[in-house]
């Protein structure tokens, strides 16, 4: 009895001293550091993935639950620096809705850092309705390589890896795994051949070799079976080792269709098959199975490529805030901008080049899922960095943002 | 060092993806049993008198509880989810460990096998320092970047220190003064003054060679006569050595891929290297500074312990 008692004293007392630990905090926590999530209404590139048969194969999600995580891991920073983090969704009706929005919500809510979920128009034309204002910009979800060259802007920070570093790192492992020889498959729309031209660039630039580039059309016609059946497509006289795949329809009915249906046993790469991306759920290195499961619990979900951009997007703010002891625009900025190292879970520490602030960072090669490798490969070595040998380093670029 | 058990010698290594606790001959380093444990076993700690083994196992949410004699499982205390990194205090059969998947730390009372507190601590909490006067407790949070200061007794969190990014494990130099913590990803070992809870210093790595980004440390051990550390470099497969007194590295040995948990030998001649990438642990002789053998364990070794 007099045990129980105790206990009881014990636990009240340790209840006790958690108010009052608690209330200090809050007593001391007299502001918020609020991040916007900008997004627009009825976004095309979220539409679920569909069958032929109008089946739903999968859905895409937005990456806004990826911010709520990152401003959870940071709750227990809020005692040190005195300040709580908070993430506010601004969803635009349209791409052209989206400036206002944001500004907005820079006069109104005083919302300086934002994470876009926006297309790299939508960016661009955001970057410029807000230059010269105290606003930084997260490019959590557009790849664009235009974005990040003539039209970059150093109001915008990339967390979202560019084409280039995904196709470079897909020409990295080739050349790796000495599968030198490839065939491109190139599709009709416009986005195939960026696709297929980044690709290329890349094989230049690492020594894979183009044994072929042919253009694919989806459909049944005999008149265009050249086109659209894929033994013939396959069936070139020059041999290759692997096949590459351009393909942007968001439904990739084509993409699909190719692995295994190849006239030579060659493996699929590109929009189907091994692909690069930021981040798979189940790449298990580095902390991040913790990070994973800390999204699962949270979403019920797989924490995708786009939902690790907007995640490294919310965490550089708060680990500079953190770093700062501050939440002052003015002052995190700096530090976001400067050549300081941040955790993204992906083994070599992540930073931003000062040249086009797109983030540095490893890039998994993946299939559906298994982590095939990440990218750098080994061997793939660089003066400085190297994460720098993939995407554009610094005398690739036309971008002059900084860094000399 | 007070007492001393004369132990068997055997060197122990927890592997994480095999589930086991590889049992190495120190003089043959042959394997002398394969010790099943429960899922993803990580941190170790003899009790006093070394008859003792205790294991956090990640996957199972327990300490399994190893006979030292019999090598075998004889028991077994719950934790919070995802135990990694723990202290004993054997005095008040007391066991603090961080729960790396629940952002909290768990006060044990290991006699009833009772959680009698769970104090809540920044996000992946790993690395467990306890005071020698066993009344101040550090834990490091990875991903907050804070080394907290907990109230052994209750549990209140006193402080929160930052430090650089990825904060892991800790050591605590001979005359208690000083707090040694290892930060992965700013590929640094950070000095917190004990009496002030301030940041007093920060040493830098670079073996010959290795780029700045593949300095990732983790483990680290300082001597008894508090003079030299050990600290290993993760992803740049090496060991520094550090003169404690000037902070200065004064050498680096060559190890194996990811070199992750360290231990020292009680006559201090020789270190252990867990190698985590590369299911090996390298023995490296302190006297010459080199890397004698590499011997294979289980799958992504963690940790290593030495009954001497």
């Amino acid at each position: 009895m007099g045990q129980l008692f105790g206990m009881a004293v014990w636990l009240a007392l340790s209840f006790l001293c958690c108010l009052v630990s608690m209330r200090a905090a809050t007593a001391q926590t007299t502001d918020t550091l609020t991040i916007g999530y900008v997004e627009i209404a009825g976004d095309p590139r979220y539409a679920p993935v569909r069958g032929a048969e109008r089946m739903i194969l999968a859905t895409r999600d937005r990456p806004f639950p990826a911010v709520e995580v990152a401003v959870d891991e940071a709750k227990p920073l809020s005692p040190v620096i005195h300040r709580e983090f908070a993430v506010v969704r601004i969803t635009a009706k349209t791409a052209d809705d989206v400036a206002q929005a944001v500004l907005a919500a820079l006069q109104e809510q005083h919302i300086h850092l934002f994470v876009l979920d926006l297309p790299g128009e939508a960016v661009k034309m955001l970057s410029q309705a807000v230059h010269g204002k105290d606003v930084l910009l997260f490019n959590a979800t557009a790849p664009d390589d235009w974005l990040r060259r003539e039209a970059c802007s150093a109001d915008v920070v990339h967390t979202a890896p560019s084409l280039a570093m995904t196709t470079d790192a897909l020409a990295q492992y080739l050349v790796f795994r000495k599968w030198r020889d490839v065939l491109v498959l190139q599709g009709p729309r416009p986005g195939d051949a960026v696709q297929a031209d980044a690709f290329v660039r890349s094989a230049g630039k690492f020594g894979a070799r183009i044994a072929g580039r042919v253009p694919f059309k989806l459909g049944n016609d005999p008149r265009e079976r050249e086109q659209n059946d894929i033994g013939l497509l396959t069936a070139t006289s020059r041999d290759y080792d692997v096949v590459f795949v351009a393909d942007t329809d968001p439904d990739l009915e084509f993409a699909r269709s190719v692995p295994y249906r190849t006239t030579r046993p060659r493996p699929v790469i590109g929009s189907v098959g091994l692909m690069a991306d930021a981040w798979l759920w189940t790449w298990d290195r580095y902390g991040a199975p913790q990070l994973i499961n800390r999204f699962l619990a949270k979403t019920g979900r797989h924490m995708t490529g786009l939902d690790w951009s907007a995640w490294m997007a919310t965490k550089l703010v708060t680990t500079a805030a953190l770093r700062m002891r501050s939440g002052d625009f003015g002052k995190l900025a700096p530090q976001i901008l400067s050549d300081a190292s941040y955790d993204g879970v992906k083994g070599l520490a992540v930073s931003i080049r000062p040249w086009d602030h797109q983030l540095r960072q490893a890039i998994l090669l993946a299939t559906g899922d298994a982590v095939v490798a990440s990218a750098p490969l080994p061997g793939f070595l660089h003066a400085t960095n190297e994460l720098d040998t993939l995407g554009d380093d610094q005398p690739e670029t036309p971008c002059r943002l900084g860094g000399g | 060092m007070p007492l001393h058990a004369k132990g068997t010698g055997l060197v122990f290594v927890s592997n994480e993806r095999s589930n086991n606790i590889i049992v190495l001959d120190p003089g043959t380093l042959k394997l002398v049993k394969d010790l099943q444990t429960a899922g993803r076993p990580r941190d170790m700690h003899f009790n006093a008198d070394h008859t003792l083994l205790y294991v956090a196992c990640g996957d199972d949410d327990v300490i399994d509880v190893i006979d030292v004699a019999k090598l075998e499982v004889v028991g077994k205390l719950a934790t919070g989810r995802s135990p990694e990194a723990f202290a004993i205090d054997e005095a008040r059969q007391r066991l603090y460990v961080s729960n790396e998947e629940n952002s909290s730390l768990s006060i044990i009372d290991m006699t009833q096998n009772i959680t009698i507190k769970e104090v809540p601590t920044g996000a992946e909490p790993e690395g467990v320092l306890l005071s020698t006067d066993k009344t101040t407790l550090y834990v490091t949070s990875e991903v907050d970047d804070l080394v907290h200061v907990i109230k052994a007794e209750d549990g209140f969190v006193s402080d929160s220190i930052v430090t650089g990014t990825r904060p892991r494990r800790f050591a605590a130099t001979a005359d208690g003064k000083e707090l040694w913590v290892s930060t992965e990803l700013s590929g640094e070992v950070w000095i917190i003054d004990r009496a002030t809870d301030a940041v007093t210093d920060h040493i830098s790595f670079l073996p010959p060679g290795m780029r700045k980004t593949d300095v990732t440390p983790v483990g680290l051990v300082i001597t008894a006569d508090g003079k030299t550390a050990y600290v290993t470099l993760g992803h740049a497969n090496h060991i520094a050595v550090v003169d404690v007194a000037t902070r200065k590295v004064t050498g680096y040995v060559l190890v194996g891929d990811r070199a992750w948990g360290i231990a020292l030998s009680h006559d201090e001649k020789t270190l252990y290297v867990a190698n985590g990438l590369g299911d090996d642990m390298t023995v490296v002789d302190v006297a010459s500074r080199k890397a004698t053998e590499s011997v294979p364990v289980g799958r992504t070794p963690y940790a290593i312990v030495i009954d001497d």
